[in-house]
């Protein structure tokens, strides 16, 4: 018995420590626990950076959300948030009100709006694969619709 | 209650009132904290599981369920089986019956207690003895809450 929970706690320390093992990608690491509140982001350089800072900060308006990150394509402009604990009961209205306020404010783009925290975390990620400069124009526009055909198939 | 205190000879009565002078009060307090900590803790376990499938593989928020409650089941089944689930549920009671590990548990611990019967009436007949009734209920309930879910989408409530 004593060498069974000797090794499911060993099991476990092992699990933890090749978890924490020092990555260059260290926001999307943590992106599922805390917030992060990347930069937002544009697949094309020179290609409305302004704009998506003006979608971020009018998401960021929302008191229910408190995390979002914002990625610009050629086409669509992906919206991804996380919703305060005791706020995700009313996720759905949430959602209807974003969409809403963005058509609004933003008539000519068009949006998807995801809370999904699979979609966020492969924001951050390829928001950060962008900073670094690992990831081109046309692979990010790649990744990011990737990202869009994921985030359709779960509505 | 009443009408069978009322039927007690004064010699049952005095017993009952001695045997209830004895008895052990349960620790309910002590037992719904041990049953909290725990059930809380494999819950924790189950939200890191499901952190690790969505960090790893393709899994999103909505389906990461299905995986999750799988391998829950599956590492409580070995459990069960190493005979530590047991332990914790001596100490813990509810908080490792209620969650979904506890129902891994009812399985093999029917399967085990009846192995010497034979693999198919023995193991194969009592295996869902416990687990069935979890079955039918949780099959049943879904279909209904399902064909609501339905009506109203029909009728343009939802």
């Amino acid at each position: 018995m004593v060498y069974i929970i000797r090794i499911i706690i060993s099991v476990c320390v092992t699990l933890l420590i090749s978890c924490s093992q020092v990555q260059t990608e260290k926001d999307s690491q943590l992106a599922l626990m805390k917030t992060t509140n990347p930069n937002p982001t544009v697949t094309e350089k020179n290609n409305g950076q302004e704009k998506v800072e003006s979608i971020e900060r009018e998401v960021e308006s929302f008191d229910e959300i408190y995390d979002v990150a914002v990625v610009k394509g050629k086409k669509e402009t992906l919206v991804v948030y996380k919703v305060k604990h005791m706020q995700r009961f009313r996720m759905k209205q949430i959602e209807k009100d974003l969409n809403k306020i963005l058509e609004e404010k933003h008539p000519k783009e068009q949006f998807t709006v995801s809370s999904d925290y699979k979609i966020f975390l492969e924001a951050v990620r390829l928001i950060e694969r962008k900073e670094h400069g690992n990831l081109s124009d046309k692979q990010a526009e790649n990744r990011l619709n990737e990202i869009l055909k994921m985030t359709s198939d779960i509505k | 209650m009443a009408s069978k205190q009322k039927k007690m000879t004064p010699q049952q009565q005095k017993y009952q009132q001695l045997q209830q002078k004895h008895e052990l009060k349960r620790p309910v307090l002590k037992n719904c904290i041990k049953a909290f900590w725990v059930g809380g803790l494999i819950c924790t376990v189950g939200q890191a599981i499901s952190y690790f499938y969505i960090y790893y593989f393709d899994f999103t928020e909505q389906n990461v369920g299905n995986p999750t409650v799988a391998t829950m089941v599956f590492l409580s089944m070995l459990l069960t089986g190493f005979g530590v689930y047991d332990r914790l549920g001596q100490f813990a009671g509810a908080g490792s019956a209620v969650p979904v590990t506890g129902f891994g548990n009812a399985v093999i611990s029917a399967a085990i207690e009846h192995r010497t019967e034979g693999f198919v009436l023995g193991v194969g007949g009592n295996m869902f003895k416990l687990a069935g009734s979890v079955i039918l209920f949780g099959v049943f309930s879904a279909f209904v809450v399902a064909l609501i879910k339905t009506l109203l989408g029909m009728w343009g409530v939802l």
